[in-house]
């Protein structure tokens, strides 16, 4: 259908369209207008995906000088995927309705372990061997070799597409990652080199949030993107850590002793080459005294060790005299090795600055500021001159430079925690150094000075306002949209006590309470006699829900439940987990029904959809708070508290309620699918917990369902299962939460519509 | 649970929000809102009637999978699922010999992880009303067993159809009530479902708790409906539904089938030529004896029987008698809905053509063939149990 959304025409691929969508849109619009940041809330299942498309796609075609680029983030490889099939769907209807020659061009990258074409190199099963064979092959002084030295093996993927690839343009279309493969392997050429290159003429490209997010990465993959591009994060409710996790670093006494054998093999390499090539060394030398920028030179398959952001001012800069030489070089680096050495030889945790840091790697060791800020920079020249081809060997020392760049170069927002032991295991020596990220706007700052207009949206955003804080961005629009629903098709119900009337809590002083215990073993049996197929229960840690679990054993409820349903437990082993994932889904589909055990925050609670029957009920155990002990936390609590006025209450409250949110919101993923929504801790009654839920949960949650007894409950659901279980089709949606052409263009509708997105 | 506490009392049970469905209109009264939930409950069954023209499958083959497992001794329905099943139950195998007199009917249960025949397969109401009443009193323990149960009615249906000769296109129907949330199968059921698809064997379920997923599945694949109890009235309906005969499948083709229309022969004691004579039905019964005089005699083999419809026990021939068929001819044309019209909007005399009493309610009915007027209640009568209309019954008379 063809919308008129305030002025623009946008062709819409189905026939339907949801108020809240049409809402969405308008919103968008307005950001796009403004050329300003938005941050969007609209519930999963109620078609975000394309309405972002359309727009986008129609803005781009009505203003083409306005908005040039469309990057959309997205997490996992399979969403990417999903993005492009719904993007080749609203093509396919441009097609149809213009019959007008399509002339965009949009593609999917993804890392070369899924775009690989090399039968040898894409037949290695993990990411990082890929990447180092890969660069084994296609460095430039490889290829050099290869001219004088024939029989040194090349890509020949990669040699076509250097040859004749970047001349012609890669023909317009949509472009998912088999396609990609299936273009490479016609023409020859190497579908990843091909892809980085064709982003930078694409109109849409979709990848995922490490390329943009990740200094090391974005600088090489995404550093020519037009500043009048549109980036879009989905599902970002998440951002701030992984903004955070990609600018941390951890080192252990393992990183170290093979950052001891890497120096040792730089050492063996210099003395060698120095007999045989000196003039090599001397080479580089020169050029780095020529300063940093020429050497800069982009040479795009060496990308494999690039710099974490460095400012533009040490680009302009040369090399600091004392580490220009190679042996100068690895002298310094193996003096500072003995220092980290030395800090992780502790028997009481540290907690540092930066500048504490480098002060105290002054006094001891004489080690300067600015030598360490180049030194990614000078080992990543290094290790190109030494032609060492691989790099995957070198990960730790690597790692190290990372570190010394980093915690020379930021003075804030960044701490430096020492702990000689884990918490859990207090006799046992494992001294970690935690440089630790604890402002995600560090990362993300480039993006948004870089964009015109960036758009944050997910189905968990609440409370709206604290992303803009915590990520330091001035957003133009902030709306949060609801669905609108035929029949409601969500319970959220409070349970706060048992049936003999104790507060059910996970509360941390009555945890192990043998009452609360078992009440909670109550509950989940009694769920487990009403609910049908699936359901899905979350605790808030593994070590909580082995404790809970072996307590149920002991008082005969886990038998008890078995007799209603099977039970899969999540752990923390990946293959174990998605052999449990794989068993439920085929207990539910059997009719056996099944319970699935897991853990906030783990894998099933972020990546996994339970449609219909794999989740008609999920329950919450308790609050999931972070483990509040853990320094790096405190460490990042004072640091919001300090920069950004978060009270430390409300950011852990707001943290728990958006993974509470997730969990929950993993049953329902479209407005077709209904379930039961648990929250069985009596704190979540409250009005601060209860409040940071998005609005699409809390419109349901109404003055009856909050602290109900387990019978309560009981009664609630099974009453909410058998509505739900009456007949549901299309045209009783219709008018209401799905609406035509003529029924979106009347006028209570638009007004209706209006109510829908609620601005923060 | 052998552990759990007897719950015996209602008010333990749990707490039915009857006010849930009832508004207040403006002035905040609730008696428009009642009236309205009458009203609807009063239309809402016939107005699911209504396939119009379709062959529908006459001769009908029907097992009744009835849940006993743990599950069925749920208080939601009083007293219990199962007394309340069971009643309804009998109230179904009734409705459905008097709607479906040339039908058969067989009774399984299932618990235990088990399956069990109640009754064969078996056209005579008695047999199974006697056989319900008798279930009361089982104990409901363990699991049901899905995939055992259909196993056993497809055995009989098959067994059944074959060994009388019946053509392929007769109804073959199971419907399962189903109380449980979970089933537990020795085998993957979904390769069963692909054997009652290739026997063409509809499948409808009536859940009494929720929706579980294989049974969605298994009405989807072989075209029955399925459909999960609100209450009570609303399980009634539900069953009811089932009494109606479904539309056959249009790709079996014609055929006919033999059937004998045995005379009443009436003897009286004075007649010197009766002799007492056992009635064959009764070959396998252990009940009373009755050595009668008189009866229904099968015009192939001269066997004896005192009640219609049954099959020949002696020659397989279906016995039935004229009227049985009759009442079954209704379902091939029905009485079409009456044309509903408020009541303000109705222009003429303010009685009902039926009962002849003053049009009371919202809305007046009008048939569409001889254009006569009636009230609700009348409306209701004529197509539940008349299945014809007065006024052109009249109007065809003089004409």
């Amino acid at each position: 259908m063809k919308l008129n959304i305030d002025g623009l025409l946008v062709y819409f691929p189905y026939d339907y369209i949801y108020p809240e969508q049409y809402s969405y849109m308008l919103e968008l619009k307005r950001t796009l207008d403004a050329k300003g940041h938005g941050v969007l809330e609209m519930p999963s299942g109620t078609g975000k995906t394309i309405s972002l498309l359309s727009l986008i796609v129609a803005y781009q075609k009505a203003y083409p000088l306005e908005v040039t680029k469309l990057v959309y983030c997205s997490r996992t490889v399979p969403e990417i995927e999903k993005v492009v099939e719904e993007l080749r769907k609203l093509m396919d209807y441009y097609t149809k309705q213009t019959e007008a020659k399509n002339d965009f061009l949009a593609l999917a990258l993804s890392s070369r372990k899924n775009l690989c074409i090399h039968p040898e190199v894409s037949a290695l099963r993990f990411g990082k061997e890929v990447d180092g064979k890969c660069h084994s092959l296609t460095a430039s002084y490889i290829r050099a070799q290869h001219h004088s030295n024939p029989s040194q093996p090349v890509c020949q993927f990669y040699e076509e597409f250097d040859a004749v690839g970047r001349q012609v343009p890669i023909p317009p279309g949509i472009y998912n990652l088999d396609d990609l493969k299936d273009f490479g392997r016609r023409k020859g050429w190497c579908p990843y080199f091909l892809a980085r290159y064709a982003i930078l003429h694409a109109n849409i490209v979709v990848y995922s949030y490490h390329y943009l997010l990740d200094p090391k990465i974005a600088d090489l993959v995404s550093k020519e993107l037009a500043k009048k591009s549109v980036v879009v994060f989905d599902e970002a409710h998440n951002i701030d850590n992984v903004c955070i996790d990609s600018m941390s670093v951890n080192i252990t006494r393992r990183t170290l002793d093979r950052c001891q054998t890497n120096v040792e093999t730089l050492q063996n390499t210099i003395s060698r080459i120095k007999e045989t090539d000196a003039a090599k060394l001397r080479e580089e030398y020169s050029r780095l005294v020529e300063g940093l920028k020429e050497a800069n030179v982009a040479r795009e398959t060496d990308m494999y060790l690039s710099n974490p952001v460095l400012p533009d001012e040490i680009l302009q800069e040369a090399v600091p005299g004392s580490i220009r030489t190679a042996e100068h070089f690895v002298g310094f680096m193996k003096r500072f090795l003995e220092y980290l050495k030395a800090r992780l030889r502790i028997h009481h945790v540290v907690q540092e600055s930066a500048p504490q840091f480098l002060k105290d790697i002054y006094e001891k060791v004489c080690i300067d500021r600015k030598p360490l800020r180049f030194c990614a920079e000078r080992l990543r020249s290094l290790l190109r001159t030494l032609e060492i081809a691989d790099i995957a060997d070198f990960s730790a020392i690597t790692l190290i430079s990372h570190f010394a760049t980093l915690v020379s170069t930021y003075s804030k927002g960044f701490t430096i925690i020492i702990e000689p032991f884990e918490d859990r295991t207090p006799t046992i020596a494992n001294p970690v150094l935690h440089f630790s990220c604890m402002d995600p706007s560090i990362a993300i700052k480039p993006v948004f000075g870089r964009f015109q207009s960036v758009i944050i949206t997910s189905g968990t955003l609440s409370p709206l306002d604290i992303y803009p804080r915590i990520l330091d961005f001035r957003p133009v629009t902030v709306a949060s949209f609801t669905m609108t629903l035929a029949r409601t098709c969500l319970c959220p119900l409070i349970v706060g006590r048992g049936n003999d009337q104790v507060a059910m809590t996970s509360k941390f002083e009555t945890r192990e309470d043998f009452a609360v215990i078992r009440n909670y073993g109550n509950l989940l049996l009694e769920m487990s006699a009403i609910v049908p197929d699936g359901i899905v229960a979350f605790f808030t840690s593994y070590i909580y829900m082995e404790n809970i679990v072996a307590s149920w054993y002991e008082q005969g409820i886990l038998e008890n439940i078995q007799r209603n349903k099977l039970i899969f437990i999540e752990t923390q082993d990946a293959a174990e987990t998605s052999m449990a994932l794989e068993k439920y889904q085929e207990a539910c589909e059997n009719g056996r029904g099944a319970i699935l055990l897991s853990v906030a925050r783990g894998k099933v609670s972020e990546g996994i959809d339970f449609v219909h029957h794999y989740g008609r009920a999920v329950i919450m155990f308790g609050v999931p708070y972070v483990y509040t002990q853990s320094r790096i936390l405190k460490a990042r609590l004072e640091y919001l508290r300090d920069q950004f006025q978060i009270r430390e209450n409300d950011f852990l409250t707001f943290d728990a309620m958006r993974h509470a949110a997730q969990c929950v919101g993993r049953a329902i993923r479209g407005k077709t699918d209904y379930g039961l929504m648990i929250f069985a801790d009596k704190r979540y009654a409250r009005a601060d917990k209860r409040g940071k839920l998005p609005r699409w949960i809390q419109e349901h949650l109404t003055d009856g369902s909050l602290n109900l007894t387990i019978d309560e409950t009981v009664q609630l659901g099974k009453h909410f299962l058998r509505q739900m279980a009456q007949p549901f089709r299309q045209e009783d949606q219709l008018g209401l939460s799905l609406l035509t052409l003529e029924q979106l263009q009347s006028e209570d509708m638009l007004q209706k519509i209006a109510q829908i997105a609620q601005q923060a | 649970m052998d552990e759990e506490p007897e719950r015996a009392k209602r008010w333990e049970g749990g707490y039915e929000r009857t006010w849930e469905v009832l508004k207040e209109d403006e002035s905040g009264s609730l008696k428009a809102s009642v009236e309205d939930i009458l009203f609807q409950a009063k239309r809402k069954r016939y107005m699911s009637e209504g396939h119009g023209q379709v062959r529908l499958g006459m001769m009908r083959h029907l097992f009744v999978i009835i849940d006993s497992s743990r599950s069925m001794e749920d208080q939601d329905l009083r007293p219990n699922r199962l007394t309340s099943t069971l009643k309804l139950m009998e109230f179904f195998v009734e409705e459905y010999f008097d709607q479906n007199p040339i039908s058969q009917i067989g009774i399984i249960t299932t618990k235990n992880k088990r399956a069990e025949k109640l009754t064969d397969l078996a056209g005579n109401p008695k047999k199974h009303l006697a056989a319900l009443k008798k279930a009361v009193d089982s104990t409901c323990v363990g699991e049901p067993s899905l995939y055992n149960s259909l196993n056993v009615a497809i055995t009989g249906l098959v067994l059944t159809i074959y060994t009388l000769h019946m053509p392929a296109h007769t109804s073959k129907e199971i419907l399962v009530i189903f109380s449980s949330l979970t089933t537990c199968d020795p085998a993957n059921i979904y390769e069963l479902i692909k054997t009652l698809n290739a026997l063409k064997i509809r499948v409808s379920v009536i859940g009494l708790s929720a929706e579980v997923r294989v049974c969605t599945i298994l009405t989807r694949e072989t075209g029955g409906s399925y459909n999960v109890i609100l209450d009570e009235s609303h399980f009634k309906e539900l069953l009811m539904l089932h009494v109606k005969p479904p539309p056959a499948s249009s790709s079996s083709e014609c055929s006919l089938i033999r059937m004998g229309f045995p005379q009443h022969v009436i003897a009286s004691m004075s007649d010197q030529d009766a002799k007492p004579s056992f009635s064959m039905s009764h070959l396998d019964s252990t009940g009373e004896p009755g050595l009668t005089l008189g009866g229904y005699y099968c015009p192939q083999c001269r066997a004896k029987y005192t009640e219609l419809p049954v099959e020949c026990k002696v020659c397989g021939l279906t016995l039935v008698s004229a009227p049985h068929l009759a009442r079954s001819f209704h379902h091939l044309f029905p009485l079409e809905a009456f044309q509903e019209t408020p009541l303000e909007e109705y222009e003429g005399e303010r009685f009902c053509e039926a009962c002849q009493g003053e049009l009371k309610d919202k809305s007046v009915f009008t048939c569409l063939a001889c254009k006569k007027v009636f009230c609700v209640e009348c409306d209701l009568f004529i197509h539940d149990t008349l299945h014809c209309c007065p006024g052109c019954m009249q109007t065809d008379r003089t004409s």
